[in-house]
């Protein structure tokens, strides 16, 4: 079990940011998000970051995974950079090369730019770092609720995204599984051109699909000897309880925030 | 030493707050033409050592020796050592992918690229070898056999590499009385007629423990004990604190040994015991 837990970035933990109503961590993490991107200081920047690290402090998430989330942002970042450097104009010239200028107006709006993205990632981290994706789909799947009345069938689609979460890591085992039992027999997956290598996974996807299709078949029947009916009113085991703890801590975190958006520093 | 380990440890998923260490410090080494048991409960690690076996997981320390040479030390070398060590995984059958018994079979000699005709001559004996017909089963399609049918036809698509050395992971797994007999005669005749070796893992000693030469026992990722069966199967109450019971005549016979009878406990089948006791009665005079 504890196997498929492993898919998404979630990193057990017992700290208060783990513990938190998921709902309420979504419904923050929209709070922040909307006032990061209207924030114009860089003081205030620099506050949010700075609330950022405490908070990964807070859930101990060791730091090498935070270098980790930002990664895939790098070559946005880095783009993002270029483009400001070279095309905004405005400020005093820093750097001149040919006709082309670096000037510092550029440089500012593009670092803010960048930061900016980095806190954006750095939240929306934290937040699958502390929580399941079991939970964060559920969470997701309330938000969701009010658009029944224009038609989405909520309940099901939160409850696809579920099953298809809890599948993935199956699905990747079965693979792993499959090419060990092919590898076992003879099978070349790691030599030869690409074309070779390529055509050697034939194999293995027909099968995969074969036993997508009978979990699929299991599960369904599964699901209906247990009473599920499409469109019946479900609750849960797991009550999606809110405690005062909960809004307390989202009360300190909206004022926090006004606070440091308000005045800056 | 033919085949072995030394100081073999593995860890699943290092360096994650997932990590599990499935094998510690696991060192052994069996001969050419042995038949070894591997037994311990569920979890204590059979799985990941067969697959060390033949290169398809990697130790984080320790190595796995062949004929004296470390396995995995480079790629092409790996490829033609699976060639020579077959494995047979557990409910193997689940891992079936052709439309057909024939392709199921044809992977493996396939994959040694064998022109067709002998392609087909080595489903053929493969499938002679696991007692099925091949022109009444070639054709069938694998999914819909039984499951006694199904898990022959797993072992044959492994036999038809032709290995030197078969590894069987739980291999009796599901499989009712008869099926179950059937697949060790297979194994004894694959053995002792054709001179493999043969490793096969189990949590639950039937008759498997009468055709071993030499055990290995895991408890929890550790080699607890190792040697002849003989004198693995005579720890009896230390088999038993590891959860392992000895199969049920050789229980019965530990008890009336106990009761003070002179009987021979290292008995493993129904047939053994029988004249066993027979000897017994001639001898024993109260
Ligand atoms: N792919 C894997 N990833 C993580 N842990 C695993 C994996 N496979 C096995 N384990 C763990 O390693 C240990 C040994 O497992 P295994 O070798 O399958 O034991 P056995 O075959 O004796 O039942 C168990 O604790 C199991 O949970
Ligand atoms: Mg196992």
């Amino acid at each position: 079990m504890s196997r498929s837990i492993i898919l998404g970035q979630y990193l057990p933990g017992e700290s208060l940011i783990h513990r938190l109503n998921p709902r309420l961590k979504i419904l923050t993490l929209v709070l922040i998000l909307i006032l990061l991107f209207t924030l114009e200081t860089y003081s205030a920047l620099a506050a949010f970051l700075a609330f950022a690290l405490l908070l990964f402090a807070l859930a101990k998430v060791p730091f090498r995974y935070l270098l980790r989330g930002l990664r895939p942002v790098l070559f946005i970042a880095l783009f993002a950079l270029v483009i400001y450097f070279f095309f905004t104009s405005g400020g005093i010239v820093l750097v001149r090369i040919g006709f082309i200028t670096v000037e510092s107006e550029g440089v500012i709006e593009g670092l803010f730019i960048v930061t900016r993205l980095a806190a954006l990632v750095l939240f929306s981290l934290l937040v699958t770092l502390t929580t399941t994706p079991l939970s964060l789909t559920h969470g997701m799947g309330y938000f969701l609720k009010p658009l029944r009345y224009v038609g989405l069938p909520a309940e099901e689609v939160a409850m696809i995204m579920s099953v298809s979460l809890r599948f993935i890591p199956t699905l990747m085992e079965e693979s792993q599984r499959l090419m060990r039992a092919q590898l076992a027999r003879g099978a070349d997956f790691e030599t030869g051109s690409i074309f070779r290598k390529a055509r050697s996974l034939v194999p293995l996807i027909v099968p995969l699909f074969v036993s997508a299709f009978r979990r699929a078949d299991e599960l369904a029947l599964a699901m209906e000897a247990r009473c599920y009916r499409i469109g019946a009113k479900r609750t849960r085991m797991h009550e999606d309880v809110i405690l005062p703890r909960d809004w307390a801590v989202l009360a300190f975190v909206i004022m926090l925030l006004f606070v440091t958006y308000t005045f800056g520093f | 030493m033919f085949i072995g380990t030394e100081k073999l440890t593995h860890t699943y998923m290092p360096g994650t707050p997932f990590a599990t260490e499935a094998l510690q410090d696991v060192s052994f080494n069996l001969q050419q033409g042995e038949f070894a048991l591997i037994i311990g409960p569920s979890g204590s690690g059979k799985s990941t050592l067969i697959q060390h076996l033949n290169g398809l997981l990697r130790p984080t320390s320790g190595r796995v020796l062949f004929e004296g040479i470390a396995v995995g030390s480079n790629k092409h070398e790996l490829l033609r050592l699976r060639r020579r060590i077959g494995l047979v995984f557990q409910i193997p059958e689940e891992q079936f992918f052709s439309e057909s018994v024939f392709d199921e079979i044809a992977f493996a000699p396939r994959n040694l690229g064998l022109d067709e005709s002998e392609v087909e001559k080595r489903v053929n004996e493969s499938l002679e070898k696991v007692g099925m017909q091949a022109e009444k089963f070639r054709n069938r399609h694998p999914f819909r056999l039984s499951a006694g049918q199904k898990r022959l036809v797993a072992i044959a698509a492994v036999l038809s590499l032709q290995p030197e050395v078969l590894i069987f992971d739980e291999p009796t797994v599901g499989l009712d009385a008869i099926s179950r007999k059937n697949l060790y005669n297979l194994l004894t005749a694959l053995n002792q007629k054709d001179g493999l070796t043969v490793i096969i893992s189990t949590h639950h000693l039937d008759q498997a423990a009468a055709l071993a030469d030499s055990v290995l026992v895991l408890n929890q990722g550790r080699l607890v004990m190792a040697g002849p069966a003989e004198n693995i199967f005579n720890k009896r109450k230390q088999l038993y604190e590891l959860g392992l019971t000895l199969p049920p005549v050789t229980e019965i016979m530990h008890e009336l040994a106990e009761k003070g009878l002179p009987v021979k406990t290292a008995v493993y089948t129904l047939q053994e015991a029988r004249g066993e006791i027979k000897n017994m009665k001639r001898r024993y005079k109260p």
